[in-house]
């Protein structure tokens, strides 16, 4: 029986899995909501069912039904790292592939407490803090200041703490101490918000980091105990909300000093990430996320169990046996139970690769998300652009409110670090949005902040 | 002259409608006879009065043989039409005749707090040769009224039932003695607030330790109302009173599923036979003591010999409760033999000393410990038995060594070392709160090391895996509509998220099995008293094949599962009513095994859990054995209360009823899961009483927390993390651990 992918997500992403798909020679049957009729993946895909909403697995799992399905690709974002439904598609009478890790590790993983637990016993350097929820004031000033002593130690100036919420994420239940005084009654605020929003009233304590780079592992593992990895990427620049802006691969650049030997920090993180994937047998594309200080120090931050936004940049510099790389195929591939067919030693890094995401949004007042009509998006082509996007360039398309706001991503190739900076400048220059917003206003992008942020790259930020 | 005969046809004429009433039209042409005397009593100044006197010797004389015709034919239900009858004595009549004077208190007719209670301070007197002795009593009871409507029947109301409690506590002030008249058709089931099931509770949780000498009469006694002012030390009944678990009219209703209706005619006779609800049948069964006999068909309120007997009954009981706490056996039998109807030998001071009254307390135990315990079925040998006895005073011995005389003198030192630790803290660290620090510190620790919280990941083999979750499908959440929730995967649901929604927290049903394997420690639960089941001990048709189906579908032989278990390391005894066994209900095996668990608590200073799947009342097969489960096993949870123990009830389902009436809804803690259901009566009962529409929510968690039955409402996925913050924090200074 021939294969067929259900792609269980929207926009761009979904656009390069069915690109992926026909390129392996696999059917697949994509799904849209009612605000997306307009968008490019639902005018691209040949067989199409709209459903309610991204999120509903019943509605999701009754096509795959529908249309005899063998595997499903959640894509990024939406239910891409919920566990409960992986292990749903896998555990269900008429069982799915699912094209991402196994249940168990995203569950295990996408935990950051337990994944930092492990880590720590693994020997990977986390960001000093605690390893275990804490659930009363006494012991959480006994171990912030016990936190403080171990930072000190490290060199750290200036600690503040970041007092979070164990059950939160994104930017919810947590919140910077400056110093000890006010532990407890942060930690008492925050237990309360912890147990009404989140049910669990574990909080934990780590220092905050004031300034660093983001780096981030592309690892790819089969279900064959093989494990590659395609070099790093670096997603310093970011909006306020720890959105990413501009990604860059590889992370590290040679046209710039550091104080520490960026080769031998790029190989030790990534050693460590390949460490951590094999300990939970990761058998699918994941990132590794990390923290570089201007000292050389890194700690392991999170560890995003699906494929991401910004997974070309990483595609475009490596080479497998000097043919060029498709992740979205790779995880594919491995998904359905393929070997490699190549190691570490046969893939090799050349060139510098930069992301934009193009997004609606007003970064002068507080990077608000914008709606309205897009009547305009214009480009040129060249060969070392490619875009991403599901906006089309034939008709006015209008930018729904539900979902998030990026509508583009341009990826920039380049043969060494001012090669790309030349090649950006001009896209940037070049590139044409303009749109109204529904109060009949010009609808504002970020492109004028990517411009300005362009000079900020690869360098160390203060957050 | 003439007016006198005139009251005396109007007497006879009274007579013939009573025995109408009871035994129906057609019972001696008694219908016939009412007509003509009917017709009599209206021409009576028409007929020649020569006449009248040898007309109405006729029909005293035929109204006589009448009347001893349907003594001699009577039967249960009659009996029960004869408690109910509006001719019938009340409370009022028995304080005009039986008492010297009184004083009613909270108020009397309609200006009442309750007008179904009265309580009332009275005097009553003794003879003892010339001699008058005087005996202040306070006396509490439900009052029917000859059909007055106010007095709704005598069904108390919660507050009703509050203000008996208040008074009760009033005559232990002054040290008098209570005596209860029990005539109710049940409480009034209504649950503002204190709560019906809530104050029976109550009462009967203080009444178990009442240092006052108490007695009951029971005229008519209905279940739970009766049992709210009937713990007593002594229980009388009325020859011609019945004490029921329910309505025979209520018991033929659910015998024949009906829905709403009447049930037929032939099932309700049938049923009043089957739940031997008689007194002659209570003496038997051995939840009463005593029977006060009634004239033929019963006593009328000017039936001045029946007052005149009951009152030397009372006196007697109530001699004979005080002589309990002070004498010999011997003695005691001979003096009470002395005390005759006609007249009092000797007088009997009423008031109690320190250490009498913790005699009456003990004897009061014991008479409840010993009830019903003939109708229990256990397999047991002559030397198991002998075994078992040597084997509990040894391990009762060991726990009292234990903690009564090394942990005494540990728990001493330990406080010094807290003293001197936590002033040697306030030197090195300026701290708000040592105490609580240091407390805290304790409590933060053990969380710690001995609990696995559930942020921390457990490997897939350690979760029990509900049989309900094994199916590939899902559901949709009762309050979809409301919640917008999305369908539920059933693996999910039964599996992560305990039966919970995690949408909007509705809990789906789970079987008991998932309780026993996911709230305790991995292989720490072990069952005891498997064996104890019920018997069928008023050999009610059909029951014990219901029990036999009941045996064999669950495995079980009763509906409460008495075990030892740890949770986060404590050790705790336990006990689980499991709604597969016959919806939960309580009988005799339950309330034993009830009771055996929670003294096990007790003598091993373990905390004790209560655990309510669902249960549906007091098992009416068994009739008033059933009913003084309630009384009995609030007794026993006094006494574990009063030792310091720790006592939590978690209510889940549906809870109704006698057990949460009484040792459910006793426990100073008790929380409910989220879509529990808690109440006195269903709401098809309070419909019917009421005759008002029950709201949907009447008996949600939200309305229990709100009147004060509940002190928290928890979420079944967090109710062992819960429940090990409620040891760690709850409870008295006995338990092993403290």
């Amino acid at each position: 029986m021939k294969d067929k992918v259900l792609i269980a997500n929207r926009g761009e992403i979904a656009i390069r899995i069915m690109e992926a798909c026909e390129a392996l020679g696999l059917e697949y049957v994509a799904v849209y909501t009612k605000e997306d009729e307009e968008s490019l993946h639902v005018r691209l895909a040949k067989k199409k069912y709209r459903i309610s909403d991204y999120r509903d697995m019943n509605d999701l799992l009754a096509v795959a039904d529908e249309e005899k399905c063998t595997a499903i690709h959640p894509g990024y974002g939406f239910l891409s790292e919920n566990y409960r439904f992986a292990r749903r598609v896998v555990k269900r009478e008429r069982p799915l592939i699912w094209i991402g890790p196994s249940w168990e590790a995203i569950r295990d993983l996408g935990n950051k407490l337990y994944m930092k637990k492990v880590a720590y016993q693994l020997g990977i350097p986390v960001i000093p803090g605690s390893i275990e929820p804490i659930y009363n004031e006494i012991e959480a000033e006994l171990k912030a200041e016990e936190i403080l002593e171990l930072a000190q130690e490290e060199g750290f100036q200036e600690v503040s703490f970041l007092v979070k919420a164990v059950a939160g994420g994104g930017g919810m239940g947590i919140e910077e101490v400056k110093n000890l005084e006010e532990i407890r009654p942060v930690f008492r605020k925050l237990r309360a918000y912890a147990k009404r929003l989140f049910g669990d009233e574990g909080i934990i304590i780590e220092i905050k980091i004031p300034v660093f780079q983001h780096l981030e592992v592309q690892i790819l593992g089969s279900k064959h105990d093989e494990y590659v990895h395609f070099g790093t990427r670096n997603c310093t620049i970011q909006s306020p909300f720890r959105q990413k802006r501009i990604e860059l691969a590889p992370g590290f650049c040679e046209n710039i000093s550091y104080e520490f030997d960026p080769k031998k920090v790029e190989e030790e993180i990534i050693q460590h990430s390949l460490n951590l994937a094999k300990h939970f047998n990761y058998d699918s594309v994941g990132t590794f996320e990390w923290l570089v200080t201007p000292e050389g120090k890194y700690y392991l931050m999170e560890v995003n169990t699906r494929i991401q936004v910004e997974n070309e940049i990483s595609a475009k510099i490596s080479f497998i046996k000097n043919k060029p790389v498709n992740l979205l195929k790779e995880q594919i591939k491995v998904a359905f139970g393929e070997k490699l067919g190549y190691s570490q030693r046969d893939i090799e890094f050349r060139g510098i690769s930069l992301e934009f995401r193009l997004i609606a949004e007003d970064t002068k007042r507080g990077f608000i998300p914008l709606s309205g009509v897009i009547t305009k998006f214009d480009y040129r082509d060249y060969p070392w652009l490619t875009i991403r996007t599901h906006v089309p360039k034939d008709k006015p398309y209008t930018i729904p409110t539900q979902f998030d706001p990026n509508l583009a991503l341009a990826i920039i190739y380049g043969e060494n670090f001012n090669d790309l900076m030349e090649k950006s400048k001009r896209f940037l220059n070049e590139v044409v949005i303009e749109g109204k917003t529904f109060k009949g206003e010009p609808l504002a992008t970020n492109i004028n902040f990517l411009k300005e942020k362009l000079s900020d790259v690869y360098k160390f930020l203060a957050v | 002259m003439l007016i006198e005969l005139h009251k005396k046809l109007k007497d006879l004429l009274e007579l013939a409608v009573y025995i109408k009433d009871i035994k129906g039209e057609d019972f001696s042409s008694i219908g016939n006879l009412y007509e003509n005397l009917l017709e009599f009593y209206h021409n009576f100044y028409e007929i020649p009065p020569e006449r009248i006197s040898s007309l109405i010797n006729d029909y005293e004389a035929t109204l006589k043989k009448i009347l001893l015709k349907a003594e001699e034919t009577l039967n249960p239900y009659e009996i029960v039409k004869i408690t109910r009858h509006p001719q019938r004595f009340t409370l009022l009549d028995i304080l005009e005749n039986v008492y010297d004077s009184y004083m009613e208190l909270g108020g009397d007719g309609e200006l009442n707090i309750d007008p179904a209670i009265i309580c009332a301070k009275a005097l009553i007197s003794r003879r003892v040769g010339d001699e008058v002795y005087f005996h202040q009593v306070m006396v509490i009871g439900h009052e029917k009224g000859h059909g007055e409507e106010f007095r709704r029947g005598g069904s108390a109301a919660p507050w009703g039932n509050e203000k008996a409690l208040r008074y009760m506590k009033m005559a232990e002030t002054e040290g008098i003695p209570i005596h209860f008249y029990i005539f109710t058709p049940g409480a009034y089931p209504i649950e503002d607030y204190p709560g019906a099931a809530q104050q029976i509770a109550r009462n009967l949780f203080y009444m178990s330790k009442l240092s006052v000498p108490t007695i009951s009469f029971i005229s008519e006694g209905g279940s739970g109302g009766a049992e709210a002012i009937g713990l007593t030390d002594l229980r009388l009944m009325a020859e011609k009173g019945y004490y029921s678990v329910i309505s025979p009219e209520g018991a033929a209703a659910i015998e024949a599923k009906l829905k709403d209706g009447r049930p037929p005619r032939e099932l309700v006779e049938k049923m009043a036979k089957a739940l031997k609800l008689t007194a002659k049948d209570n003496l038997q069964l051995g939840t009463i003591d005593r029977i006060i006999p009634e004239p033929p068909l019963g006593a009328r309120r000017k039936d001045y010999d029946f007052f005149k007997r009951l009152k030397y009954e009372m006196i007697k009981a109530t001699d004979e409760v005080v002589l309990q706490t002070r004498s010999l056996k011997m003695f005691r039998k001979y003096a009470l033999s002395k005390q005759t109807p006609e007249s009092f030998s000797y007088f009997v001071n009423w008031e109690l000393s320190e250490d009498e009254k913790e005699i009456l307390i003990e004897n009061r135990y014991k008479k409840y410990r010993e009830m019903t315990r003939w109708a229990i079925l256990e397999p047991k040998g002559f030397f198991k038995s002998i075994a078992q006895k040597g084997a509990q005073l040894g391990q009762s011995i060991a726990y009292e060594v234990k903690y009564r005389v090394l942990k005494s003198s540990h728990k001493t030192f330990k406080k010094f070392w807290e003293d001197l630790a936590s002033e040697s803290s306030l030197l090195l660290k300026p701290v708000s709160d040592p105490i609580k620090t240091v407390y805290n510190l304790i409590v933060g620790k053990k969380v710690r090391t001995k609990i696995r919280m559930p942020g921390e990941i457990e490997s897939e083999s350690d979760f029990y895996v509900s049989p309900l979750a094994l199916q590939d499908k899902t559901v949709t959440c009762p309050q979809a509509e409301k919640y917008g929730c999305p369908d539920l995967w059933v693996p999910d649901l039964y599996g992560e998220f305990c039966g919970v929604c995690p949408n909007c927290g509705y809990h789906f049903p789970l079987e008991y099995h998932w309780y026993i394997n996911n709230l305790f420690d991995k292989g720490s639960v072990k069952t005891f008293n498997d064996e104890i089941s019920s018997g069928n001990p008023l050999n009610f048709e059909g029951y014990a094949e219901k029990l036999k189906k009941a045996r064999e579908e669950t495995g079980l032989n009763s509906a409460l599962l008495s075990f030892e278990a740890k949770i986060g390391g404590i050790s705790i005894v336990a006990v689980m009513l499991v709604a597969d066994f016959r919806q939960g209900t309580v009988g005799v095996a339950e309330g034993e095994k009830f009771i055996r668990a929670i003294e096990l608590a007790k003598i091993s200073r373990r905390p004790f859990i209560a655990l309510v799947h669902t249960t549906g009342g007091i098992r009416i097969h068994e009739g008033t054995m059933g009913v003084v489960q309630m009384p009995r096993c609030t007794m026993a949870v006094r006494d574990y209360v009063d030792s310091g123990g720790l006592y939590i009830v978690i209510y889940d389902n549906n809870s109704y009823a006698g057990p949460v009436a009484s040792f459910l809804g006793s426990a100073p803690y008790q929380f409910a899961l989220k879509s529990t259901r808690l109440g006195f009566a269903g709401p098809r009962v309070i419909f019917e009483t009421t005759g008002q529409p029950v709201p949907p929510d009447y008996h949600s968690v939200e309305n229990a927390l709100k009147r004060g039955h509940i002190q928290g409402i928890w979420d079944r996925r967090e109710l062992r993390k819960k429940l090990f913050f409620a040891l760690l924090t709850m409870g008295g200074p006995n338990l092993y651990y403290r």
